[in-house]
């Protein structure tokens, strides 16, 4: 018997190699080099040398967009490894010691999710300078109260079952359990929720890079292309959409495949295909 | 007279259920009340009763899974729920568990090898442990190839036999039993049934066996505790129990029980 | 009024059922007995007309004189709950946790039978009552977790026998509940089942309550009728040697766990395990496990052989002793 995938999953998964596979082609390669400027050729209309035309300084439109692929999906792809790692962590320690600790922990995520991250963002900015790396910190952050809530809720079905009862009756402490039993069956769960959050990851790093609180010039981001493109919107309205399109791709797929991983790793749901 | 292997003295154990009213204090659920039972190596205590009587509570404490309100288990003498949490660990390699859902017991993401190895990991005894796997797993009447397989490619009864292979590998003194044979078909029943008292021939093991099944515990136990909602209702020695019960609970299990009549 | 002639479920090359023969008449209270894999339950759902769709039935299922062996669902709809009515083991799963027990046992009678809500109200009520549920008044407003396992049981039993069927189908009803409860519903079936004139049809693995509710039992194996009879004679005198087998390792509570010498007495068992449907051997389906086995079994299928009036095996051995 074959199990259909799901669509969402095969329309995301087809965007996502779209980006991902722009993102890692221009480490290599670009039609030119992005950041160069040629004044003479600014505004200049798509062409066979520039694919989607240039923008107000004369530099290649198609290239900045690669370019800032890269530097998007890097600050997306650190952002949710670290702020997963850390939730990923204190969901496991909380769900594994309970008690005070576990509602520590929880009290400490419900902060977090109060706390909006573009605020923490613009204070990071305030304290330490707008640069990649604050704007990396701050997506991480929010990410942290995420990732402890569904690592400690997944964790604690795992702790009722048989299996880690025996591995208790072996002998086992917490620490080792988590390890041994925990993760590995609640992986499936984690890497859908790290998919979505990818979208949100990238929506986010927009959202700053926009404000002028993540990539500075000359780093490209899709963010950056964005606010740069503001001021001349009347003037030169497709180097606003250009980026715009490229941002709806990146969330949609990864919102989509995230879903779709979920679809197949739900039981319920796979059982009636 | 040897001392008891275990030895549990007025155990008690309550529950504080979710509260039903702002103005009322939490109620409380007397799960086990004041519950004495001992023993002695080589021998079974059967404890009979239904869901809500106690009778998982029960193993749960001899476990040191749950600690109990009042009163105390005293296994080899030491008392189980006084140890550091260090020590409880060591010396868990001595009682081991078989529980009652074969599909549960066993994590499906690891081989049954894995799995039958972690009581000796967690102790740190890493040397011999494949061949003493391959040991435990013909003990259990399954073939030591069987390690590198995972759960799914068993059947229920197998996996009951690969269960208790887990519990005997550190080869255990008390090995409790919740429902262990309660989730199979009646003849493969019997087969675990006779397994366990192969082992318990083999190994000297005292065996705590719980069940809902009165003639279950009726073919493998020497002595019999029967349980309704948390208190012991009677208890002594298996033939005795079966020939004249004393309490009319007991009565009622054993109509239940039995094919004839 | 309900007959199984030949009729065979199978699943590509696995067969859940094979060529199973049944006459179910008014008033029959009749016990299912096998272990998991037995086919037990599948025939428990052709008779409601749910085989699944991936199945291949074969044979002939007549309700009432009319064929039914491949009648469309619109026909069984109309069937289900007013001719033939099913319970299940797990009586919370069977049960819409959202919804009030009076509502959930009150939508076939508005449905199938179009009586409004307050007539529907009062046949629940009187139903509720006849199941012996204590103040039935009050519980038609409660959810089903505020009810007891037995409860809901009773409350499952009810809603199955809303539309006076003819048959009720009981499928492991008494798995999951404690001793007590459970051989009070097996009591209830009893009663039930004489008060109405409905036939019973008994679905377990226990022979102990299979021993306390039914007149008559078929014993299954491998998707494969092998015995039938008279519970009391079949359970007393077992012809069949899986029969045998397996009322020989049921534990009995009179005898004593350890003889004189006080050794342990080690319970008699059948070898093995029930195979996968697809690995069954294509005689006798218990073939292989067998401790008397002759040449003949594992190709042949054996013939149903009478015994009594009406009592029958399928077995090789009762053939060669005429």
């Amino acid at each position: 018997m074959t199990r259909r995938l799901p669509v969402n999953f095969i329309l995301g998964a087809v965007l996502v190699a779209l980006v991902v596979g722009t993102a890692a082609l221009s480490l290599v390669w670009t039609p030119h080099d992005a950041t160069l400027m040629t004044i003479s050729n600014k505004f200049a209309p798509p062409s066979a040398t520039h694919w989607l035309g240039t923008d107000q300084l004369g530099r290649d439109v198609v290239s900045q967009l690669m370019a800032g692929a890269r530097n998007s999906m890097a600050v997306a792809l650190v952002a949710v490894l670290l702020g997963g790692s850390v939730g990923v962590a204190l969901g496991l320690l909380a769900s594994a010691i309970g008690g005070w600790v576990e509602d520590g922990v929880m009290r400490l995520a419900d902060l977090g999710f109060a706390f909006p991250a573009l605020l923490f963002a613009i204070m990071l900015a305030a304290v330490f300078g707008p640069s990649l790396t604050n704007a990396v910190l701050a997506i991480a952050f929010i990410n942290i109260p995420v990732f402890a809530r569904v690592t400690r809720g997944a964790a604690n079905q795992v702790w009722t079952l048989d299996y880690v009862l025996a591995a208790r009756a072996a002998g086992m402490n917490r620490f080792a359990i988590s390890r041994d039993h925990i993760l590995p069956n609640i992986a499936a769960a984690i890497i859908v929720q790290a998919t979505i959050e990818f979208a949100v990851a990238i929506l986010a790093e927009a959202a700053l890079s926009y404000l002028g609180l993540g990539a500075q010039p000359p780093a490209s981001s899709w963010g950056r292309l964005l606010s740069e493109a503001q001021t001349l919107m009347y003037l030169a309205p497709q180097l606003a959409i250009y980026p715009g399109l490229c941002i709806v791709v990146a969330v949609v797929g990864f919102g989509l495949l995230g879903d779709g991983l979920r679809d197949m790793s739900d039981p319920r749901l796979s059982r009636e295909r | 007279m040897t001392a008891p292997l275990l030895d549990a003295r007025n155990l008690t154990r309550r529950y504080r259920l979710p509260r039903t009213s702002l103005l009322h204090p939490a109620p409380v659920l007397t799960a086990v009340d004041n519950t004495s039972f001992t023993i002695r190596a080589g021998e079974t205590l059967g404890v009979v009763g239904e869901s809500g009587s106690g009778k998982s509570t029960i193993a749960r404490m001899v476990m040191a899974f749950e600690t109990p309100d009042a009163g105390e288990v005293l296994f080899q003498g030491q008392n189980l729920h006084a140890l550091s949490p260090y020590e409880l660990r060591l010396q868990r390699q001595k009682f081991q568990m078989v529980f009652q859902d074969p599909f549960g017991s066993l994590d499906p993401r690891r081989t049954v090898g894995w799995s039958i190895a972690e009581p000796m990991r967690a102790i740190g005894a890493d040397t011999d442990t494949a061949r003493r796997t391959a040991e435990a797993l013909e003990q259990v009447g399954l073939p030591a190839r069987d390690a590198d397989k995972y759960p799914h490619e068993f059947s229920g009864g197998q996996r009951q036999r690969i269960a208790i292979a887990r519990a005997i590998v550190t080869r255990p003194a008390l090995l409790v039993a919740d429902e262990a044979v309660s989730a199979l078909d009646v003849s493969v029943q019997a087969q675990i049934l006779n397994l366990l008292m192969d082992l318990q021939d083999d190994l000297g093991l005292g065996i705590l066996f719980i069940s809902h099944d009165l003639a279950v515990v009726a073919s493998i136990c020497d002595h019999i505790l029967v349980m309704q909602h948390g208190k012991p209702l009677e208890s002594g020695p298996a033939a005795q129990v079966l020939r004249s019960p004393a309490h009319a609970y007991t009565q009622t299990l054993l109509k239940a029980a039995g094919v004839s009549t | 009024m309900f007959q199984l002639a030949d009729f065979s479920v199978s699943f590509g090359t696995a067969t859940a059922l094979r060529r199973a023969t049944l006459d179910i008449r008014q008033g029959d209270r009749l016990g299912i007995v096998g272990e998991s894999g037995s086919g037990k339950t599948m025939l428990a759902l052709a008779l409601m007309g749910m085989a699944p769709d991936a199945a291949t039935i074969s044979g002939r299922l007549t309700i009432d004189g009319h064929d039914m062996t491949h009648a469309t669902e619109a026909t069984w709809q109309q069937m289900r709950a007013r001719r033939v009515a099913m319970i299940f083991q797990e009586p919370m799963s069977a049960l819409n946790p959202l919804r009030r027990i009076g509502d959930t046992v009150m939508e076939p009678l508005i449905v199938h039978e179009g009586l409004s809500r307050a007539q529907a109200q009062a046949r629940v009520l009187a139903l509720l009552e006849e199941v012996g549920i204590p103040d039935p008044a009050a519980r038609l407003r409660m959810f089903p977790h505020e009810l007891s396992g037995g409860q809901r049981q009773r409350v499952l039993i009810a809603l199955a026998l809303a539309c006076n069927p003819a048959l009720l189908i009981a499928d492991e009803p008494t798995t999951a509940l404690d001793a007590n409860v459970a051989l009070r519903i097996t009591d209830l079936l009893v009663r039930l089942a004489q008060e109405r004139g409905m036939a019973l049809v008994f679905i377990t693995h226990d022979l102990a309550a299979v021993a306390r509710t039914t007149k008559d039992i078929v014993v299954m194996y491998g998707g494969d009728m092998i015995e039938r009879g008279p519970t009391a004679q079949v359970l007393s005198a077992p012809a069949h040697p899986y029969t045998q087998g397996l009322l020989a390792a049921r534990p009995d509570p009179t005898v004593p766990p350890r003889d004189a010498t006080g050794k342990r007495r080690r319970l008699p068992t059948l070898p093995g395990t029930v195979p996968p449907l697809a690995a069954l051997p294509q005689g006798c389906r218990f073939s292989g496990r067998c401790s008397v086995e002759l040449p003949q079994c594992a190709g042949t299928r054996p013939t149903d052989h009478a015994l009594d009036a009406d009592r029958s095996a399928a077995c090789h051995l009762l053939g060669a002793t005429p």
